[in-house]
C-alpha cells in the first residue's frame, strides 16, 4: 500500500472533503453544504463523486464511518469522521498548498511594475 | 418517477457502493428540491455508475455481505437488492402470481393446437379407476399414480410396434383378429403365419417413446439389493438371448450389462424406476435400438398373465374417443386437397369405423396429404388398413420377420376399399424428426412403391416391433423380436430413418406440399 503522502497533491474533491470533516463528524448531505459554504458556492460536489471519494477515504482510512445517530431524526444517515491520518495527509497538503501559495505571491510582486 | 430512475440508476452501482451508499444518496435526492435539481442527481448517478464502471473495476469483484446468499444449516435464503425486507402481502402476492402464472403457462403449451413448443407434459391420472384409501390392517396404502404420455400406442394390438393381448382378455376381438392369431388366412392381405400367443400384461401405462420405460410416480419404493440387481440383469440377458432380433447385438448387449454390473456402475441405482431407466440407456448405448427398454412397474405383475386388464382397456377406449383415434384434423384444403393430420395408428378393430368416416369425407379430393409429424407410430394392420385407400387391389407393403420363431408375415392392404375414390389420386406424406416407428412405416411403404411423395424431414429410424416380456414382478423387457423386411428394398428404415423426397424443415411441410399438390398437371 501506499504511503499517505505518496497521493500528494490530493484532488480537488478530496481536499474538499476532507476539509469540511476537520471541524466536526458530518453526514453526506452535511459534507456537500459545508464544501459549498467554506467554498462560498464556488466548489459543488454531487452525491456520486462524494460518495465515490468517500469510499476510496475510508479505503485508505483517513475518513471513518461512525454510523447514525441516534439522535437524528432519519437512521439512514451516516457520520463520518477525519482519522489522525487523515488530519496528518490533510496538515501536509495545507503545507504544501501554504508553499504554492507563498511562492506565487513572491513571484507576483517580482512581477509587479515598480516606479523608478 | 424521477425518483424510481434514480433509484434505478443507484441499482446499477457495485453492490458493496449500493450497500454503502445508496441509501443515504436518496435521502439526498429526497432533500433536493426542483425538477431541475432532481434531474441534476439522476445525470450525477449516471456519471458515478460511468466511473465507478471505468475507474473501479476492483469494486464490482468485492462481495457485499449483505446481498450474498447465506445458507443456515444447509437452508437456501433469498436476498434481495433493497437493505430492507420486503412486505409479507408482496410476498404473498408475488407467490399467487407466480403460481398463477406458472398454471397459465402450462395450460396453453398442453392444449394449444400450435405445437410450436416440443414439451412432453404427461398426464397424471390414478391407476386404479378410484382412490383406495389404506385401512388397519391392509398394510401400505394401496393408492399409487401412474403417468401416461399424451400419446398412446394401443395396447390391443399384438404383432405391432404396440404390444399383445389375449383373446380372452378381450371379447370385441374381430374375426381376423382371431385368424391372425390362430394362422387362419382371412381375406386377402390378412396375417398367414400361424404365429403363437405369447403374451405379457400390456396396462394403460405405455411406453414413452422417447425413453422407453413406462413411467410410474410411486409414493415408495423398496431398495433393489445387488442380489436383486444381478437377477434382473439375469433375466433381461436370457430373454434377450432369445428374442433379441439380431443375435449378435443381443451378445454384445449381455457383455454391456455384465461389465457394467462388474464396474458398480449400477449401484447408485437402487430404486426399481433408476435401475430401469439406467439399463435402457446401458442397452440403447450398444444397440441403438429405440424401441428396446426396461421398465419398472410399483404394482405387482402377475406371473403367467396375459392381456391388458379391463381397467386398462376401458381406459384406452376412453383415450381413443377423447383424441378421435388419433385423428387430430381432417379436412378438405382448398384446390380441392385432402388433408389428414394423423398423431398414431390406433387398434384397428376399435377405430376403424373412426378411419372409414375420415377417408369418406375426403372422397372428393384431387390429392391427399397424410401429416405424420407428430405420429409415434402403433398397429401395423392400421398401417395397412389407412393404406388400402390409396390403392384398388391388395398390395404387398412389408413382410414381418420374426426371429425367434422363425417364421415371416407378410402385411398386405385390404383394397379395393368400398366406395373408396382415392386410389388413384396424388398422394404426400409429411415427416418429421419426431416420426416414429408405425409413422416411418407408412412413410416407407408409401414410398418404396412411389405412391407418395414424402415431405419433411428424415424420421426417427424406428423399425422394429416389441414385445413385453416379464422379467420379475416388477421388471418388463420390451424387446424387439421381429423386424419389417420391405419387398421393394429388402431392408427396413431402422437406424437410418426415411429419407423425404423433397427435403424441408417439418414446419414447412405442409406449405409445400400444398404448393407441389396445386402445381400437379392433372389438377
Amino acid at each position: 500500500m501506499a504511503a499517505d503522502f505518496d497521493y500528494l497533491p490530493l484532488s480537488p474533491a478530496t481536499l474538499h472533503i476532507l476539509l469540511s470533516l476537520a471541524g466536526e463528524d458530518l453526514h453526506g448531505y452535511g459534507i456537500m453544504q459545508e464544501i459549498a459554504r467554506h467554498s462560498d458556492g464556488k466548489y459543488k460536489v454531487g452525491p456520486g463523486t462524494l460518495y465515490d471519494n468517500l469510499q476510496k477515504l475510508m479505503d485508505r482510512e483517513w475518513v471513518e464511518e461512525l454510523g447514525c445517530r441516534k439522535s437524528d431524526d432519519d437512521p439512514r444517515r451516516r457520520y463520518y469522521r477525519l482519522t489522525a491520518a487523515g488530519r496528518g495527509v490533510l496538515a501536509a497538503e495545507t503545507a504544501r498548498l501554504a508553499g504554492v501559495v507563498r511562492e506565487a505571491r513572491s513571484r507576483l510582486q517580482m512581477a509587479k511594475p515598480r516606479r523608478a | 418517477m424521477l425518483r424510481h430512475f434514480y433509484r434505478c440508476a443507484l441499482r446499477l452501482h457495485p453492490p458493496e457502493f449500493r450497500r454503502r451508499f445508496s441509501a443515504e444518496m436518496l435521502l439526498i435526492y429526497d432533500h433536493s428540491t426542483g425538477r431541475f435539481s432532481s434531474l441534476r442527481l439522476i445525470l450525477d448517478a449516471f456519471v458515478s455508475l460511468a466511473r465507478q464502471g471505468i475507474l473501479r473495476p476492483e469494486f464490482w469483484l468485492r462481495t457485499s455481505p449483505a446481498s450474498a446468499p447465506r445458507a443456515f444449516d444447509g437452508i437456501p435464503s433469498f436476498s434481495s437488492l433493497d437493505p430492507f425486507r420486503p412486505h409479507t402481502s408482496a410476498m404473498i402476492h408475488g407467490t399467487v402470481v407466480s403460481i398463477a402464472l406458472f398454471c397459465v403457462t402450462c395450460f396453453a403449451i398442453r392444449y394449444s393446437w400450435i405445437h410450436v413448443l416440443q414439451i412432453h407434459i404427461p398426464e397424471v391420472q390414478f391407476e386404479s379407476p378410484r382412490w383406495v384409501p389404506s385401512s388397519p390392517g391392509t398394510g401400505a396404502s394401496a393408492h399409487q399414480l401412474s403417468v401416461s404420455p399424451i400419446r398412446m400406442q394401443p395396447p390391443l394390438a399384438s404383432t405391432s410396434f404396440g404390444s399383445p393381448l389375449s383373446q380372452k382378455q378381450l371379447p370385441a376381438a374381430t374375426a381376423t383378429e382371431a385368424a391372425r392369431r390362430t394362422g387362419t388366412p382371412s381375406g386377402k392381405g390378412a396375417f398367414k403365419s400361424n404365429k403363437s400367443v405369447e403374451t405379457t400384461p400390456t396396462l394403460a401405462t405405455l411406453p414413452n417413446p422417447v425413453t422407453g420405460t413406462e413411467e410410474h410416480l410411486a409414493f415408495t419404493q423398496a431398495p433393489l439389493s445387488a442380489l436383486e440387481r444381478r437377477r434382473v440383469i439375469g433375466e433381461a440377458i436370457t430373454h434377450l438371448r432369445r428374442y433379441y432380433i439380431y443375435p449378435a447385438a443381443a451378445r454384445r448387449m449381455a457383455e454391456s450389462l455384465r461389465k457394467h454390473e462388474q464396474n458398480g456402475d449400477d449401484d447408485s441405482a437402487s430404486a426399481g424406476s433408476a435401475f430401469a431407466s439406467l439399463l435402457t440407456t446401458q442397452l440403447r448405448a450398444v444397440s441403438h435400438d429405440r424401441h428396446l427398454g426396461i421398465s419398472y412397474s410399483q404394482s405387482a405383475i402377475p406371473e403367467g398373465a396375459t392381456g391388458p386388464t379391463p381397467e386398462a382397456i376401458m381406459h384406452y377406449r376412453q383415450e381413443m374417443e377423447r383424441t378421435n383415434c388419433g385423428f387430430e384434423k381432417v379436412v378438405l384444403l382448398s384446390h380441392y386437397i385432402g388433408y389428414v393430420k394423423l398423431n398414431s395408428f390406433p387398434d384397428l378393430q376399435l377405430c376403424r369405423s373412426t378411419v372409414e368416416a375420415a377417408m369418406t369425407s375426403l372422397n372428393q379430393a384431387d390429392a391427399i396429404i397424410f401429416d405424420l409429424r407428430d405420429n409415434h407410430g402403433g398397429s401395423p394392420e392400421m398401417v395397412a388398413f389407412v393404406a388400402s385407400y390409396l390403392f384398388d387391389h391388395p398390395t404387398h407393403l412389408e413382410d414381418f420377420y420374426n426371429r425367434s420363431e422363425n417364421t415371416t408375415l407378410p402385411s398386405w392392404t385390404l383394397s379395393p376399399i368400398e366406395g373408396n375414390q382415392l386410389a388413384n389420386k396424388p398422394a404426400f406424406v409429411l415427416t418429421s424428426a419426431e416420426t416414429f416407428s408405425g409413422g416411418e412405416e407408412f412413410a416407407y411403404d408409401l414410398k418404396m412403391l412411389k405412391r407418395a411423395t414424402v415431405v419433411g424431414e428424415t424420421t426417427a429410424g424406428a423399425a422394429h416391433m416389441v414385445r413385453q416380456r416379464r422379467i420379475d414382478a416388477h421388471f418388463r423387457l420390451r424387446v424387439p423380436d421381429t423386424r419389417p423386411i420391405n419387398p421393394v428394398s429388402k431392408t427396413n428404415w431402422e437406424g437410418t430413418g426415411v429419407t423425404p423426397d423433397v427435403r424441408v424443415n417439418a414446419a414447412q411441410a405442409l406449405a409445400t406440399a400444398e404448393w407441389l399438390a396445386e402445381k400437379l398437371p392433372n389438377k
